[in-house]
């Protein structure tokens, strides 16, 4: 089941059980951020939220923690909601095999039913914005598409990004961004930036929940985000071209802000509540000028709250952290059994994997911190035997407690890169990385006193479900 | 390459200063839809951005918290990131990344 746009998809959650609706008035602030500070914690099952009646304000719509769930994310997917998660990474693994799916362009967006320009591109007249987190130091979007190309090579469709960054609201027409160093937009800047050129952007809210799993999926510099997006809906992603720029954007946006990235510009911004469970901020960064808007008649406004995890923020970049991760560790290392990266976007990895030989569980380790999202995450490579499933923590817990010996089982590499948002950073983006190797010593490794694992009964898979069959049936 | 963002709104406003940085000139960035229930306010130095409606511990400088305050010092002294890259001329060669 794919969703061309946002409101088709806030459809299926309402049919589902999954989307409370709050007609109650709410304070823009705090009401709205702190409720959906507080979604998360109804678990496994937590609803999106949806208010329309926000004090001071005559139309908002405002829709958040839309993935913020396992049983949304899994509807995002087209998968029945009560998925599990392991299973979900599995489909997002075998989805990923039919990439590229090439996209769809379609005439007639949604999103062009109404345009503001010049002047007139007042991003207040159109976004019901509100403030997350108490230090913010502003309205922030957090949840936006920013789609934008390589200046040395734009007709390079691959080279294309289409990502999630935070954006400070600075003014009517102004925004600031933040382009980390490891993510593609900042390669774009860069080089425009050499040139003494602007970067043209466009900014899309609203999106298709699939576009906003892969705008935050790690890819490689010149894989197309959208013909990912095809392979996870089992459907081309349909696109539209932006008025303005020209730029590539889905087709069923609810709004789509053009502009540019000022070229050689910065200005002060933050602080924000970043997806560290800290805050950053007090840098000055770049800035947005905002030329055009184009947005759906009554356009609902979707954000995210991000804070101490987890939030809906690590349920958005879980299963898509995990799986790039793992289809790049198996094109050398296919012992390789499955790849958990979905805490803090991968700060922490745990792989599972068969050995080789003695040693070999590290060189996966390295090899983990060498990928293009390693560089600026992995800071602790956590390695478990081929049985223990990453995603079940007691058994990664089992396998620290028996498997690993530190005076042979740490490898501790100093002075690597990390984002400069990682709080643990000697100086930020510097940071010692650390493997744990606690997978079971094989020779010519003979370490440890290990003797015969004691492993499942071979009947034990058959009773399992005979069990949850006969639990389900009381 | 350009330089034209608008000129942020140079309406100062008999208003209390900054929360965050205790700057006293304070713009006025837009109104609530519904006439009179809050207007969103901004820093002209900080460029801290607030809905007067929002708790005291976002708008008023005596119940900011300590550890989100910002002095002129601070600002300062914030690092650029991304850091701006040297200017490239034509036939300067491939960019090294």
């Amino acid at each position: 089941m794919a969703y061309d746009d946002f409101r088709g998809f806030l459809d299926a959650l309402r049919k589902e059980g999954q989307l409370l609706h709050i007609d109650d008035e709410v304070m823009p602030e705090p009401d709205i951020a702190a409720a959906a500070n507080a979604a998360p914690r109804l678990g496994g099952h937590a609803p999106a939220l949806y208010f329309d009646n926000v004090k001071g304000f005559t139309d908002a719509r405002i829709a958040l923690n839309v993935h913020g769930s396992w049983a949304n994310h899994a509807l995002a997917l087209g998968l029945p909601k009560e998925t599990g998660t392991k299973e979900q990474v599995e489909e997002f693994i075998r989805r990923w095999d039919t990439f590229p799916v090439a996209p769809e362009w379609r005439d007639d967006p949604v999103w062009a039913e109404n345009t503001l320009e010049g002047e007139d591109a007042d991003i207040f007249r159109v976004l019901p914005l509100i403030r997350l987190n108490d230090g913010d130091g502003g309205f922030y979007i957090d949840k936006a598409a920013v789609i934008s190309k390589d200046p040395a090579d734009p007709e390079h469709s691959g080279k294309q990004n289409v990502g999630i960054y935070r954006i400070e609201v600075k003014g009517r027409r102004t925004l600031a961004i933040q382009p980390v160093p490891m993510h593609d937009i900042a390669q774009h800047l860069h080089t425009a930036e050499e040139r003494g050129e602007d970067l043209p952007v466009a900014i899309t809210l609203g999106n298709e929940p699939v576009i906003s799993i892969v705008a935050s999926t790690p890819m490689e510099y010149e894989q197309n985000e959208y013909e990912l997006a095809g392979a996870l809906r089992g459907a081309p992603a349909p696109l539209s071209r932006a008025p303005l720029t020209g730029l590539p954007v889905p087709w069923g946006s609810e709004v789509v802000i053009e502009g540019v990235i000022e070229g050689r510009k910065r200005e002060i911004e933050g602080p924000f509540g970043e997806f560290t469970g800290h805050y950053s901020g007090g840098r000055n960064m770049p800035v947005i000028r905002i030329d055009r808007i184009s947005y759906r008649t009554n356009p609902v406004f979707e954000h995210l709250y991000l804070g101490m995890p987890w939030t809906e923020v690590d349920y958005l970049i879980a299963a898509n952290t995990c799986v790039p991760l793992y289809k790049q560790l198996r094109r050398d290392f296919p012992e390789v059994q499955a790849v958990n990266a979905m805490y803090t976007h991968g700060l922490v990895v745990i792989v599972s994997t068969k050995k080789r030989y003695g040693g070999f569980a590290k060189a996966v380790g390295m090899r983990v911190l060498t990928t293009p999202h390693g560089l600026g995450y992995a800071a602790t490579v956590i390695v478990v035997d081929e049985d223990v499933d990453p995603f079940d923590l007691p058994q990664v817990m089992w396998a620290l407690s028996t498997k690993m010996n530190p005076a042979g089982d740490l490898v501790q590499i100093p002075n690597l890169s990390v984002l400069e948002l990682a709080p643990q950073a000697i100086t930020p983006g510097i940071t010692d990385k650390l493997i744990i190797d606690a997978t079971t010593p094989v020779a010519p490794d003979n370490r440890g006193n290990y003797g015969t694992q004691v492993r499942d009964l071979p009947e034990t898979a058959e009773w399992l479900a005979r069990l949850q069959k006969l639990a389900t049936a009381r | 390459m350009s330089d034209t963002t608008p000129p942020r709104a140079a309406s100062p406003r008999p208003v209390s200063p900054c929360p965050r940085c205790a700057h006293e000139t304070i713009e006025h960035i837009t109104g609530s839809p519904v006439p009179g229930v809050w207007e969103v306010l901004q820093c002209a130095r900080c460029l801290y951005m607030w809905r007067t409606s929002e708790p005291a511990r976002r708008t008023r400088r005596d119940a900011y918290p300590e550890e989100f305050m910002l002095t002129p010092e601070d600002i300062g002294a914030a690092p650029e990131v991304p850091a701006v890259p040297p200017l490239r001329g034509p036939g300067a060669g491939p960019a090294t990344r």
